[in-house]
This record gives C-alpha cells, structure tokens and sequence, in this order.
C-alpha cells in the first residue's frame, strides 16, 4: 500500500469503503422493500370466480379448506409465498376450490380482522381482502388491527362498496360463522393454522406442518387421482 | 500487510463475535428452511412474526441467510488479518451494521414485534463494527 498516494491512501481508501457499504446498504434496503407483495389484489383474483369466502369454480374436482387465523405469522408466509402460486398452478384452470375456514383464535385483533374480511366476502370480495390483510400483517395483537387500518384496506379492494362493508362488519357480525368455523376445525382435529384439509374424488388428505409446496401439489394429486 | 501481533485484541473480538453472530444467523436459516417458529422467551411469537414477516426474506432469499454469509465473511478477514483483511471485516460490518439499523426499525415502527435473536445479531454487528474500526483507525495512522 503507498501511504502517499491520493487515490491509494489508506484514508481515501476508508472514504471509498464507507461509500460502498452505505450504496451496498442502501440496496438492501430497496430490495428489501420490493419483495412479498402480491401485484395488484384484485388484479390477481380477475377472472377466477368468488361466492363468499369460496375461491374457484364450483365443480372443481379438488376443494381444498384453508384454516388460517389472520394474525398467523405462518399464516402470512404461507399466503405470500405458496399461495399465489397454489391460485395460478390449480384453481385458475378450474382444478382446484379453495374454502377459506377463518379462525380467529389468536386473541381480539384476530376477530376484528376475521370480520372485516367476511364482510368483504359478503360482497364476493373476501380473497382480495384476505390477501391485503397477511401482505400488512404486523405483530400478534400488538394492537395494529384497528378501524382505520381495516378501512384503509377496504379502500384497496377494487370493488368493494365501503360503506356497505363498514355496515355489515358492525358489531358481533359473523359470530355464528367463526363459531361454526371453530366447530369444523375441532371435528376435523385441526388445532394449528395453516391447516389444510384436501377432498377429491379420490378421497382426503391434511397438511399441518407445511415446508414446501410440493407437499401442496402431491396431496392435490392424491385426492384428485386423476 | 499488518505484522503479526499487530491488532491482536481487536482481532480476537472480532473472531469471537463473527463466530456467535453465525451461529445465530445458521440458527435462524435453519428455521426459515424447515419452517419451525424460532425460540422466543418472554411474550411468545416475536420471533415467529419477525421471520415470517414479508421482510425476512429479499428477493427470496432469507434474511438470516445473508447474515450467515456476512459473518462467514467476518470469520474469513479474521483469518485473514492483514490490511485486506481489516478493511473487509470494516466493509462487512458497517454493511452489516447499516442494514440491521434498518431491520431493527422495521421491527419497531412496521412489524411492531421484536425477534431476541435479530436484536442480539444487531448487538454483535454494531460491536463487530467497533473492533473493525479500531484496527482500521490503527491501520490509517
């Protein structure tokens, strides 16, 4: 190293490291911000046909019953990460339906959240909502699942009339459903979220401990058996 | 290059720290690939939250696996201990150091929970950066 050189010095050097981590830095920061974000909610739920917290076409061959609890943090990895995919590889082309099974068993965020997303479902617009609510997922009844958070995303789901939503997530709507949600999932042995039942023709299968979407397609394959 | 014995203290803690903040990162990829909840003490599902926030992954690789590759390369300018060496365990840790302020924010203000493990990597980056800079300072007198 030539301690008197300008450009080699050991002080411009430690000048041209510092740029470099805070540009290197910096990066991450923007990468960081980009990732996890379904595009556009309701974009990606166009065209695939939604009754209620039912996705998909409703003869599909395969139906598929999503537990989830809105405050899930595997819950929200599950719905950013595999998904999407499980919407564009099977229930697009008609081969799958999915059934949301919406717990809220997480403490009183989870209720509230399990409601609002409901009430979207009132107006065939549970999907985009209930994706909106995981990509915005914050921590376990740290208090985020307020009412102008849910409405801020009422607002983002394309169609969805606001005021009808705020009318119908009022007060203990949807008790009887989380109730008889609750009920299914102890007659199905379902005690963690995400769980999902799988029923085909060919007969039923259950993931409770999901790593890998593999797992996803080969019980759609078992119980499609086609 | 620095002769031997030069930077010794600041090279030993530098090894020692790199060597923990590893093995928390290998902890925390080991998780996130086999899809297990972290340990957590205190208020439960900090940690869980934290790695399965939509920020523990960029680009879809795990956060905690950068980490492990970070301190990899905390471990390696330990060993190799003369200027290149110095000025990369001060690259990596002020990178490491940056980014982890950052992370440690979104946990506050966006995630709103805490991951003890996050935090402590923190910890070890931002002291990690501190013996790196002692021995560049030393370097660039």
């Amino acid at each position: 190293m030539e301690k008197n050189g300008t450009l080699r010095s050991p002080r411009t050097l430690l000048a041209l490291l510092v740029a470099v981590a805070i540009v290197v830095a910096a990066l991450f920061v923007v990468l960081s911000q980009l990732g996890g974000s379904t595009e556009d909610a309701g974009e990606f739920y166009s065209g695939i046909p939604q009754d209620g917290t039912s996705l998909g076409k409703e003869d599909a061959p395969v139906t598929v019953y999503l537990y989830e609890d809105f405050q899930c943090p595997f819950c929200g990895r599950f719905d950013r990460e595999m998904f999407p995919d499980l919407v564009d590889d099977y229930v697009r082309d008609g081969q799958v339906k999915v059934v949301a099974e919406t717990m809220a068993f997480l403490g009183p965020d989870s209720v509230t959240a399990a409601r609002a997303a409901l009430a979207a479902g009132e107006q065939n617009h549970y999907w985009p909502y209930h994706t909106l609510l995981f990509e915005n997922q914050k921590g376990e009844n740290s208090g985020y699942v307020t009412n102008e958070f849910l409405r801020d995303l009422a607002e983002q789901t394309p169609g969805l009339d606001v005021e009808k939503w705020e009318d119908e997530r009022a007060g203990d709507s949807f008790t009887k459903e989380l109730e008889a949600v609750q009920s299914r999932a102890r007659s199905s042995g379902v005690d963690s979220t995400p769980t999902l039942i799988f029923e085909g023709p060919n007969g039923r299968a259950k993931i409770v401990s999901l790593t890998d979407y593999d797992q996803i397609s080969s019980a759609i394959d078992k119980v499609d058996g086609s | 290059m620095a002769p031997k014995g030069e930077y010794a203290a600041p090279r030993l803690a530098l090894l020692v720290l790199a060597v923990l903040g590893f093995l928390i990162s290998a902890y925390l990829t080991w998780t996130h690939f086999a899809g297990l909840a972290p340990v957590c003490t205190g208020n439960g599902h900090g940690c869980e939250t934290v790695q399965s926030s939509r920020y523990a992954t960029i680009v879809g690789t795990p956060v905690a696996l950068l980490g492990l590759l970070a301190y990899g390369g905390l471990i390696l300018s330990a060993a190799w201990w003369g200027e290149l060496g110095i000025y990369l365990g001060f690259l990596i840790s002020l990178v490491g150091t940056l980014f982890s302020a950052y992370l440690t924010y979104l946990e506050v203000f966006v995630i709103n929970a805490l991951c003890q493990w996050c935090l402590a990597s923190a910890a070890i980056m931002v002291v990690a950066l501190v013996c790196a800079a002692l021995a560049t300072r030393q370097l660039t007198q």
